[in-house]
C-alpha cells in the first residue's frame, strides 16, 4: 500500500509503513526486503529507474498487476468490515 | 565493533543472489533508520539494532527456505497465492473458467507439473540461476512428454 502513491525506496518505505500503521508497525529491514524479493517476483512491483538513483538507493513502484492485486485486497477488506459490522448490528437489536 | 559491522557480517548468512540484488539497499536503509534512532537516545538506537540483527538472522533463514523450495506457497511463506485466489464477488467461471472436472486426476497432476516447472524455469532465469532453469527446462519436456501420453491415453483433445 506504501507504493500505492509514489515509487519509494527501502528507507522511505519503512517510514511509510510505520506512519500508516500509526507507529504500530515497525518492519526490520530484513523483513521489508523479504517482502519486497517476493513482491518482485510475483511482478506486483518493479524496480523504477531514476536519473539520480545509486545502487544502494533504489526505489520500487506498483505494476499493473500490483495495483490490480491491490485494489482486490482493499475490496476484500472492505467486504469483511461490512460483513462483521452487520452481525455487530445484528446482535445489539 | 560497530552496528554497521556486525550488520554487513551477519547479511553474509542470506543467499548470494539475494545479496547481490539487496544488500547495498538494505545497509543503506539500516545506516538511515540507526542515524535516526540514535537521535531518540541509546536505549532506542540499541533496541533498534538488536531488532535489526535479529531480523537479520530470522529473514536469512527464510530466504535460504524460499530458495530451497520450488512450492510457490512456501516460497510466499505459506500464505496462498492471491494471484490464483478468487476475489470476492466474482464468480467461479468468470475467475477460472468452467472447471474440468471430467479430466482424470493424473492428467491434472501432469499438468501441474508443467505448470510447476514453467513457473520454476522463468523465476530461475530472473534469477540468472542457467543451471537451475537449466533443470526446470528439462523437467518441464519430461512432464509435458508424460501429459501427452496421457491425453492421448484417454483421448483428450489439445
Amino acid at each position: 500500500m506504501s507504493l500505492a502513491d509514489r515509487p519509494r525506496h527501502g528507507y522511505a518505505l519503512l517510514k511509510d509503513t510505520e506512519a500508516l500503521s500509526q507507529g504500530r508497525v515497525r518492519l526490520s529491514t530484513g523483513t521489508l526486503f523479504g517482502a519486497l524479493r517476493r513482491l518482485l517476483e510475483d511482478q506486483w512491483i518493479e524496480r523504477f529507474e531514476q536519473e539520480d538513483t545509486s545502487r544502494d538507493k533504489q526505489a520500487y513502484r506498483l505494476t499493473a498487476m500490483g495495483r490490480k492485486q491491490l485494489e482486490l485486497e482493499l475490496d476484500s477488506m472492505k467486504q469483511l468490515t461490512r460483513a462483521g459490522t452487520a452481525r455487530l448490528r445484528a446482535s445489539e437489536v | 565493533m560497530n552496528a554497521r559491522r556486525a550488520y554487513e557480517i551477519l547479511l553474509r548468512l542470506y543467499p548470494r543472489d539475494y545479496r547481490a540484488r539487496f544488500s547495498a539497499e538494505m545497509t543503506s536503509a539500516f545506516e538511515e533508520a540507526a542515524a535516526e534512532h540514535r537521535q531518540r537516545g541509546r536505549g532506542a538506537s540499541v533496541r533498534f539494532v538488536a531488532k535489526e540483527l535479529a531480523g537479520l538472522l530470522a529473514g536469512a533463514a527464510v530466504e535460504w527456505m524460499a530458495k530451497s523450495v520450488t512450492d510457490d506457497t512456501v516460497r510466499g511463506r505459506n500464505l496462498p497465492d492471491r494471484q490464483r485466489m478468487r476475489p470476492p464477488g466474482v464468480s467461479w467461471e468468470d475467475h477460472y473458467g468452467n472447471p474440468p472436472l471430467d479430466v482424470p486426476e493424473d492428467v491434472r497432476e501432469a499438468q501441474r507439473c508443467v505448470d510447476a516447472s514453467v513457473a520454476g524455469m522463468v523465476r530461475a532465469i530472473a534469477d540468472h540461476e542457467f543451471k537451475k532453469a537449466r533443470f526446470y527446462s528439462l523437467a518441464e519436456r519430461k512432464a509435458s512428454e508424460r501429459l501427452r501420453v496421457l491425453r492421448e491415453k484417454y483421448e483428450l483433445g489439445e
